[in-house]
């Protein structure tokens, strides 16, 4: 968990758990809104979106997941208009388990879901980058697709028992 | 795998398999872009029919597909292909080269059909190039080769060199962010000092390139993108250079597209294993464990008394 998100996630986990006991008010924290009634208590959850690439990915990303929904319970399949997704959590849900576990499972989303944006959109980046320089060293050298493989199978022969 | 090899898997394993042990066959197989190939025995075990069919076929005849086929085939090329084919080669294994390295290459050469059809306007180019080299000025005229439904390739030779254009379409809107990613890489990559003499990669979004913007029927949508590579003499001044050239770039748009689809199958191996660690997070909250029904081998459901 980075620090900048720590205290943040520390209000969120201290507010859910505030929430969960069921009092009657809403509460607003940031990028996360909650507001619990009487028997139910709904989080909703932007995930930040930097550019196209972050977009594209937290909309398949969150879709994945909703698509999941009955196996998640607490997770809705569709999210509050203007923001990514949503938890609704019912009383027969804090019946059925353990509550601060449930927050447990909010935060660890929270603290997940960037990181794994993130890392998709480096690994993307990653491979076209590998992907576009060995096409262009092969055409830069003019070298057939035989060399070429003859080239890999070496390199690869080579790591393989090079001593570690 | 990271590229693809231009020659086709499925001729060049049957016909290795088909040199130690003829047996009677017809099969049909398909390749990149939808061309179809056809490979049958006649009247005798030994006499191999090999037909394709391409989509671009007469615009490939116009730049000279038929005289590079002639060139790289001589004989086997018959002079009149198999109905629904556009070109077929007759194989007799019994007077292919001996074993060893000369019938690889035979069997490789004829694995290349493909390559060496669709080489023909490049081939063209090339020599359009060297024609206009000593004039120093004008540009030759733009061939363009409709090789699949909607995408297109356009090849010009100028003075001092040659370029090609390709046109590709994005069927999703994940593909099209995708596809940008990968051509800004290509676009980025000649920056490194080792690869600073390969050819230059242009990539417009939904606006053609200038060479091509007088060409009608071209579509403007958002969802077409235009890659063009300048090629320079040194490119294809060399006949073997020149080869590896060809072969690379005419597989361009299916390297492209297939590692977009690499990416997003990733991704999805990628988000299932997340959504299950996520789920066994949730489990923990569940108060009582979850009783699985549990099945004999036969199908009967176990029950403990």
């Amino acid at each position: 968990m980075s620090n900048v998100l720590r205290p943040y996630l520390a209000a969120v986990r201290s507010t859910l758990t505030a929430a969960l006991t069921l009092e009657n008010f809403p509460s607003q924290v940031g990028g996360c809104s909650s507001s619990p009634s009487v028997n139910s208590i709904r989080v909703s959850i932007k995930i930040k979106q930097a550019d196209e690439i972050e977009r594209i990915l937290c909309h398949k990303f969150t879709r994945f997941l909703m698509q999941r929904a009955e196996s998640f319970i607490v997770l809705r399949r569709k999210p509050i208009k203007g923001y990514d997704i949503s938890f609704l959590i019912t009383n027969t849900h804090t019946e059925s388990m353990l509550k601060h576990k449930i927050v447990d499972f909010i935060i660890q989303f929270m603290e997940d879901v960037d990181r794994e944006i993130s890392e998709m959109k480096l690994s993307l980046n990653a491979r076209a980058r590998t992907v576009a320089e060995s096409y262009l060293t092969a055409v830069s050298l003019g070298i057939g697709y035989r060399v070429v493989t003859r080239l890999k199978c070496i390199l690869w022969s080579y790591s393989a028992f090079a001593p570690a | 795998m990271i590229l693809l090899e231009p020659h086709n898997y499925i001729i060049q394993t049957t016909l290795v398999d088909k040199f130690s042990k003829p047996t009677t066959l017809d099969v049909q197989f398909v390749d990149f872009d939808g061309v179809r190939f056809h490979l049958s025995t006649l009247d005798r075990k030994t006499v191999l029919l090999l037909s394709m069919h391409i989509r671009c076929w007469d615009e490939l005849v116009r730049y000279g597909a038929q005289d590079v086929l002639r060139r790289e085939y001589g004989s086997l090329v018959q002079s009149q292909p198999e109905s629904d084919y556009n070109i077929s080669l007759l194989i007799d294994l019994e007077k292919a080269p001996p074993e060893g390295e000369q019938r690889d290459a035979f069997i490789h050469s004829i694995a290349l059909m493909k390559r060496n059809a669709l080489a023909a306007p490049f081939e063209l180019a090339f020599k359009k190039q060297k024609e206009l080299e000593n004039s120093s000025s004008g540009q030759g005229d733009i061939m363009a080769i409709h090789y699949r439904d909607e995408e297109a390739i356009y090849i010009q030779a100028a003075h001092d060199r040659v370029t090609v254009i390709f046109s590709t379409i994005f069927r999703e809107e994940t593909d099209r962010i995708f596809g940008k990613v990968f051509l800004q890489e290509f676009v980025d990559a000649r920056r490194l000092p080792q690869i600073q003499n390969a050819p230059q990669v242009l990539f417009t979004n939904r606006d053609p390139p200038l060479e091509i913007r007088h060409v009608p029927g071209l579509r403007d949508s958002e969802d077409i993108g235009y890659v063009t590579f300048v090629l320079f003499p040194p490119h294809f001044s060399n006949p073997h250079v020149a080869a590896g050239t060809v072969s690379h770039i005419q597989l361009f748009r299916n390297y492209l597209h297939y590692h977009i689809k690499c990416s997003k199958a990733y991704m999805q191996s990628r988000m299932r294993h997340r959504v299950s660690e996520f789920q066994k997070v949730l489990n923990r909250a569940k108060t009582e464990v979850a009783s699985t029904e549990r099945k004999t081998v036969t199908g009967r459901t176990l029950q403990t008394r």
